[in-house]
């Protein structure tokens, strides 16, 4: 056995073409997801049990199992139900697209609503006060006080949050998607140098890793120009 | 219900298969976190160097690809090699408990490198001094003086990586592990019930998680003890 450098960059051109899927999860799931947080949070700080308690037993169930099982739960499981197959959902749930986005949302927007949650618990409750002090009704404040200082206190766990969904997305594999796992699972199936081929994905994954970190760096340091001089 | 009885023991086996797992990985995990960041605190360029490639590399990279390339990447090294001195010999590999526990170790562990050595610069350079003092060497004030006291500031973010690592598990079931995920997989094709089947599953995983929950809970209290008795 030897390692074949020549075949780590053959193969990365074929990687690429997952690269699309992957993205388009991330992107879709993330997006759905952040939507989803800010509705649970909005819930749990509402003050009132009917709202706060499902969205705390969302966040629970979702947090303590793993992505895997929620995908399998989803993907092989709801078919079981008439009810689901017979649903406008179905469209959606037929397909293992479609499941692994609403896998990855719904695990994204458990995480997401209590990254945001601490944010906004970092936000001086002084603040608070000189907006009331300056007459601002609760939404005003909310809006123009405490949201920007949340989202940017919450930036950095946040973009590590991003990077997880990134690595989630290559379970797509094992539900049959070829996203950029996906197509190296089945080049490794062909030619039998896992070293070579696995390695490269992971340098593609890698490099993606770097843009993100990258560019919630440059997001957060806009959000933050008026902290530092 | 009457589908799931008849399966219950081999959930209940395939529990404890998760659970040892997720304690070989945890040990596997937090010494390399403890290596990981000793060296990146070190004086010396080559740790620093190593341990930040380390940290990079496996924080960047997908759990599912890192368990792929430990496991079909040492069977095809050992096959190769069996076969220098037996040529009969078709397959060989890691049995995938330690192939998969060993790839989220070295996952995790660079997660809790970045944890330790936030922690370790957190406790007061004033106990290091006087430890130096004392006359201790520097191996002894790590072990006697500085790690007892980055435990207690670590744990918190100790409990989730603990968590996510508990979570990870699920994955090495790809490679073939017979943990819960496994069973799920069979019942399903003899019970034709896919929901109720994985549902139990992540039962199984609601209830671990709970436990290790509620540990960490109890720990940082243990830990904090001697700020509460101050007050």
């Amino acid at each position: 056995m030897s390692f074949d450098i020549a075949l780590v960059f053959d193969s990365i051109p074929k990687m690429l073409e997952g690269i699309g899927l992957t993205l388009e999860l991330l992107f879709l799931s993330t997006s759905i997801g952040l939507i989803l947080a800010v509705i649970t949070l909005l819930m749990r700080i509402s003050g009132r049990r009917f709202l706060a308690w499902p969205a705390m037993a969302y966040i629970y169930v979702f947090r303590g199992t793993p992505i895997l099982v929620q995908i399998f739960v989803i993907y092989y499981g709801l078919p079981q139900f008439d009810l689901i197959r017979e649903s406008i959902f179905w469209a959606i749930l037929r397909e293992p697209f479609g499941c692994m986005v609403v896998a990855l949302s719904l695990n994204a927007g458990a995480y997401v609503s209590e990254i945001l949650r601490g944010g906004l618990l970092g936000v001086d409750r002084g603040l608070h006060e000189a907006g009331k002090a300056l007459g601002m009704s609760t939404p005003q404040r909310f809006i123009y006080i405490t949201t920007p200082i949340a989202v940017r206190l919450a930036i950095p766990a946040y973009s590590n949050d991003f990077i997880s969904m990134l690595k989630a997305t290559a379970l797509a594999s094992t539900v049959t998607l070829l996203d950029m796992t996906g197509v190296a699972r089945t080049i490794v199936a062909k030619t039998f140098a896992p070293y070579e081929i696995f390695i490269a994905a992971a340098m593609i994954y890698m490099v993606m890793t770097w843009f993100i970190q990258r560019g919630f760096g440059l997001f957060e340091r806009r959000m933050s120009r008026y902290v530092k001089p | 219900m009457g589908d799931v009885v008849g399966w219950l023991d081999d959930y209940f086996w395939a529990a404890m298969v998760v659970v040892r797992v997720f304690a070989a990985s945890l040990v596997m995990a937090t010494l390399l976190g403890l290596i990981g960041s000793a060296a990146k605190l070190s004086k010396i360029r080559i740790a620093n160097g190593i341990a930040n490639a380390y940290t990079v590399v496996f924080r960047g990279t997908p759990e599912m690809l890192v368990l792929l390339i430990i496991y079909f990447g040492s069977a095809i090294t050992l096959t190769t090699i069996a076969q220098i001195f037996d040529p009969e010999i078709k397959f060989v590999d890691i049995p995938p408990f330690w192939a998969g526990a060993l790839a989220i170790a070295l996952v995790v562990g660079s997660y809790m490198t970045e944890t330790f050595r936030g922690a370790f610069l957190g406790v007061d350079p004033g106990q290091v001094e006087a430890a130096r003092a004392l006359g201790l060497s520097n191996f002894q004030t790590f072990i006697y003086v500085r790690t007892p006291q980055m435990w207690r500031l670590a744990l918190p973010n100790f409990g989730n990586h603990m968590l996510s690592l508990m979570k990870d598990t699920a994955l090495i079931s790809v490679i073939g592990l017979e943990e819960i995920v496994f069973v799920a997989e069979m019942a399903t094709t003899v019970t034709l019930k896919p929901f109720t089947m994985y549902f139990i599953v992540a039962l199984i995983y609601l209830a671990i998680s709970t436990v290790i929950t509620l540990t960490v809970a109890g720990l940082e209290k243990y830990a904090n003890r001697h700020l509460e008795s101050g007050r």
